[in-house]
């Protein structure tokens, strides 16, 4: 409300800077004094340079008769023009044409381009609030900021990092964890999340990275269902699907009856064409086409997400990489060309990607001249 | 509720903005006053206007309100509070607020100051810088609205571009931006003098202190960027002939050229239609230095943002205004008189040679910087005109306008004494070859280049001197009545002499430091000693150091003197903020006297550190040349003669009375 107050008491005075001239009252110079008193004065200055020997006598007489001359001119052209004043009519529709335009405009252009309704967020403020009423993401940045300069708090890393988790900010959430590991906090479960979210990163692919971090999990507890699962999901992506089933088998008969992990092994055999392990050979080649299928839609997506938003280094990384799981090597190729094309040759983005496509054994043909 | 309160007052401004350009404009051709008064109060308000919505943005800056687009894009929580303030208008939104708040400051000056002008003439004058605000505030609220709010507001702040993280971002661009817009007014003037079809006498007084004004701004701006771009690049050069900056140094060559044709015209009434037509050139110069500039045609740390939408608004004001004014300028010009007469040798004539070289300058520098561009723009092709075409064309071109100036001043009006003037410099020449051998034989003998150009130098400041010397009568009268006379000289001959002298000091500084610098790059290990200008730097090894949002590799050296002095310590980074993680390089800068030692770090290699070091004698002369001359300028503007005008009001009430 105080917001339409104080744009209305703005509003009126600048109506009123347009009005000003309406209520005082008309005093008006003719224009040819004006003239006047400049000539005057480059009289007066000429008699100066005169003095100062800036110009010789004989000289500055033919000065004097040029701005006498002018004076004469000037004096023929007002009385030619003579005394004539605004026709009344004319001026009263312009003075409320300018009057009227200022609320209209003002007013109208102001509905279509402000936000009235948005009040200012200082951050010192924003910061200070009750948290209760704050966002999600206003919390997340709290917490942000707060651990931006106390990197050393686990408790906050720990807290932070499943809340990414489950907002899908798997570089976010890797960040915290790496954190919490790097902060001597961590347990089999850190490296499980860890590896899930770098799982996440690369849009379902089991990099090596995300193996060895829960090949850790492991290593310390050798019974940790998200380890085991995905661990198979990355034999099953390498193609060696009876690792990977053989995994999973295991892995549902050291699961408890509740666990939340027994339905996603199971629907992992299902999806293969199988529930058990004890008929592998017959169920092999379909199993992995369906596998394959599943993922080339996957990249097959990521794909057309770049053609319409192809500033994603990321995103460039993983389809070069994706491609060369499924080892489409020419694709590979062609994505990584695409990749530096869109984000720049000799960018930094694009640099880091065909050094990362080079480690991974794809480079392009030397540039043909 | 402030952000929307700044926002608000902008769209009114443009209301404002809106009457201006037009109310005054009818006022004027029907000859009704009070509509004409209605662009001065207008004026005024929306100069106020446009200051709160400035001042609420810069207020959103220091308080991080993030929920502001142009705040999130350019700002950061942590960055030091001076940064935080001039971030404002170290971007484009920003900074074309900036410039249209200028633009409005000055027709408020009009309106304040304008008591004096024939009341038509103050109205089209306000109406015609009416219309180019609102250009600029459609352009601004349409395609750089810097209001544009974002909901739900981040948390943090991408930051500023660290280039731009500087004092000097905190003076060039305003200084920059007073020269460059302070040209609209001039340009206003010679807009609404062909509108009217006539040129009062009150318009020559006029439009020198403007351009006097906006030239003397612009030439601090100009130099505060060299200055800038010297100590943070990290290159040790201080002009590259680069496009953004001849976008800038157009209009103060032209603007140059204004200055000294205006005097022609105050004194003598002559040269009007050519005043008028430079008056037009100068600010259209302006205009499509800001279109090259922010269009994002060039890109460099002045682009910021690239935006086609924005290049092709700027394109659309750039042909308005320039076609729209040479259009007019070709309907009117001939209705305009003629004025007073002068021989080719005088005062007049000197002026004019001066305004035929500086247009020359202007056409050549005009032709290096959009060549390629139009090139680029018709073939593809990327080709790049640096410093070999400009020193190969301007310099050639700008030496004998140099060897002329101390002449200028010492003609008489209407019909000069060549020889007389000539006679009179005669100290002034024998001084200036005493430089000349002196560097020849003492300083460098293999350098011709430097005698010559010290010489230039020299003669510049000593014609300058010479100047007073005549005026004040020395030689002719005895002591005392010298010093009256001096103290009775106008300022603007002061004012002359200083700017004439200024441009001796740069060109000094300019010439020492490209013939006689010394320049070393080596690769150092930490103990290992290079020597620059008999200064030695010992390497005494790399720290880490923590700003308040940076991190930086501090190289160290110890320095020691041409005496085996101990001078302390010189430290060069490379800094790195996080933030866009973007590195910059920090040269370690110590000034001797007038001369500079400037040392910078490069890559560190497995065997050492690069490092680039340079001596540069006489380097700070460059822009306290520049200073001078900003100087002299406000000497001439603070000169009664250009104050007097016609106040007529109060002496015809007078008059009445009696």
């Amino acid at each position: 409300m105080t917001f339409w107050i104080i744009t209305a008491v703005l509003t009126a005075s600048a109506s009123l800077a347009v009005m000003y001239p309406f209520l005082r009252r008309n005093d008006s110079t003719a224009e040819g004094e004006y003239d006047l008193a400049v000539y005057k004065d480059q009289l007066a200055e000429l008699d100066r340079d005169v003095k100062r020997g800036l110009i010789s006598t004989e000289d500055a007489a033919e000065a004097r008769a040029e701005i006498g001359r002018r004076i004469i001119r000037m004096n023929a052209a007002a009385s030619a023009e003579g005394g004539k004043s605004g026709a009344a009519p004319v001026v009263r529709i312009v003075a409320a044409f300018g009057i009227l335009a200022v609320p209209v405009i003002s007013w109208g252009l102001y509905s279509y381009l402000g936000s009235p309704g948005v009040p200012a967020m200082p951050l010192a403020e924003r910061l200070q609030n009750d948290p209760a009423g704050s966002s999600i993401a206003e919390l997340i940045g709290r917490a942000e900021t707060h651990l931006a300069s106390n990197p050393e708090d686990l408790k906050g890393w720990e807290t932070l990092g499943p809340v990414y988790m489950r907002l899908g900010r798997y570089q976010d959430a890797a960040r915290a964890y790496r954190q919490i590991i790097a902060l001597g906090g961590a347990n089999a479960n850190t490296y499980s999340v860890l590896g899930e979210a770098l799982v996440g990163m690369a849009d379902g692919v089991v990099t090596a990275e995300a193996v060895a971090s829960f090949e850790k999990t492991l290593s310390m507890d050798p019974k940790e269902p998200r380890a085991q699962f995905f661990v198979g999901l990355a034999r099953a992506q390498e193609g060696k699907m009876d690792e990977a089933r053989a995994l999973w088998t295991n892995m549902l008969a050291d699961l408890p009856e509740n666990s939340p992990w027994r339905e996603v092994a199971g629907q992992a055999l299902a999806q293969r064409g199988e529930g058990t392990a004890s008929e592998p050979a017959n169920a092999e080649g379909q199993a992995s086409d369906d596998q394959q299928q599943m993922i080339e839609e996957m990249v097959a997506r990521l794909d057309a997400r770049l053609k319409e938003s192809p500033d994603d280094p990321e995103g460039w990384q993983r389809l070069v990489r994706s491609y060369i799981v499924l080892e489409r090597k020419e694709d590979a190729r062609a994505a990584l060309e695409r990749g530096i094309k869109a984000l720049g040759e000799g960018s930094p983005s694009a640099n880091d990607l065909s050094t990362f496509a080079q480690e991974l054994g794809i480079t392009l043909p030397e540039e043909k001249e | 509720m402030a952000v929307e309160l700044g926002h608000f007052a902008l769209v009114l401004a443009l209301a404002l903005s809106i009457v201006q350009a037009t109310v005054p404009l009818v006022g004027a051709r029907v000859k009704s006053y009070q509509l004409m008064r209605v662009g001065e109060t207008v004026a005024i308000a929306g100069f106020l206007l446009i200051l709160v919505s400035f001042t609420t943005l810069v207020h959103g800056y220091i308080v991080s309100d993030f929920s502001i687009l142009n705040v999130w894009e350019n700002s950061h929580s942590a960055k030091p509070m001076l940064f935080k303030i001039t971030g404002t208008w170290g971007n484009h939104e920003g900074s074309m607020l900036l410039w249209v708040m200028i633009l409005a400051f000055f027709a408020a000056m009009v309106a304040v100051f304008g008591r004096n002008l024939p009341p038509s003439l103050r109205a089209n004058v306000i109406a015609v810088q009416g219309m180019v605000a609102v250009a600029f505030l459609l352009f601004i609220l349409f395609t750089s609205n810097p209001f544009t709010r974002i909901i739900p507001a981040p948390i943090e702040g991408k930051d500023l571009n660290p280039l731009l993280q500087d004092i000097g971002l905190a003076i060039h661009p305003p200084l920059l931006y007073l020269g460059y817009v302070g040209f609209s007014i001039s340009f206003s003037f010679a807009v609404a003098a062909l509108i009217e079809g006539r040129i009062d006498a009150a318009w020559a007084r006029w439009v020198r202190p403007w351009t006097l004004l906006a030239w003397a701004f612009l030439t601090g701006g100009i130099a505060m960027g060299s200055y800038w771009a010297y100590y943070e690049l990290g290159w040790g050069g201080f002009w590259f002939w680069d496009p953004v900056e001849n976008a800038s140094f157009l209009p103060w060559l032209a603007g140059t050229a204004l200055l000294h044709s205006a005097i022609v015209m105050e004194k003598r009434s002559a040269l009007k239609i050519w005043t008028v037509l430079l008056a037009i050139l100068t600010f259209s110069l302006s205009l499509m230095g800001t279109f090259l500039v922010r269009s994002g045609v060039l890109t460099s740390v002045h682009a910021f943002a690239t935006d086609p939408a924005r290049g092709v608004f700027i394109l659309i004001i750039l042909l308005l205004f320039i076609g729209g004014s040479l259009a007019l300028f070709g309907l009117r010009a001939s209705s305009l008189t003629s004025g007073g007469l002068f021989h080719p040798i005088s005062r007049e004539g000197a002026l004019v040679l001066n305004n035929l070289i500086l247009s020359t300058c202007t056409a050549t520098v005009l032709i290096g910087t959009l060549y390629p561009l139009l090139i680029e723009a018709l073939t593809g092709e990327k080709i790049s005109v640096g410093a070999p075409f400009f020193n190969l064309t301007f310099i050639p071109l700008v030496v004998p306008l140099l060897l002329a100036v101390p002449f200028g001043p010492l003609l008489a009006w209407k019909r000069g004494d060549l020889l007389g003037a000539a006679q009179r410099l005669q100290f002034a020449f024998g001084a200036v070859l005493v430089v000349m051998i002196g560097t020849y034989f003492f300083s460098d003998k293999t350098s011709t280049a430097a005698a010559l150009g010290l010489g230039l130098g020299f003669w510049l400041i000593f014609g300058a001197l010479t100047d007073i010397a005549f005026k004040a009568g020395v030689g002719k009268n005895s002591l005392s009545v010298v010093f009256s006379r001096l103290k009775g000289l106008p300022l603007s001959v002061f004012g002359t002499a200083f700017a004439h002298a200024g441009i001796g000091l740069t060109v000094i500084g300019l010439v020492s430091v490209t013939t006689l610098q010394i320049e070393r790059i080596v690769l150092m290990k930490p103990n290992d000693v290079v020597e620059a200008g008999g200064y030695t730097l010992k390497f005494s090894g790399v720290t880490p150091f923590k700003g308040p949002n940076f991190t930086e590799d501090q190289a160290r050296f110890d320095l020691t003197g041409p005496d085996g002095r101990r001078l302390g310590e010189i430290a060069a980074a490379k800094r790195l903020y996080p933030a866009r993680g973007m590195p910059t390089t920090e040269a370690g800068i110590r000034t001797f006297g007038l001369s500079q030692l400037y040392v910078s770090i490069g890559e560190a290699t497995p065997n050492g550190l690069v490092v680039h070091a340079w001596w540069k004698p006489r380097v700070t002369l460059i822009w306290i040349g520049a200073l001078v001359m900003m100087f002299g300028g406000g000497l001439s503007l603070c000169d009664r003669r250009l104050r007097v005008g016609a106040p007529t009001r109060r002496k015809t009430a007078v008059e009445a009375e009696a």
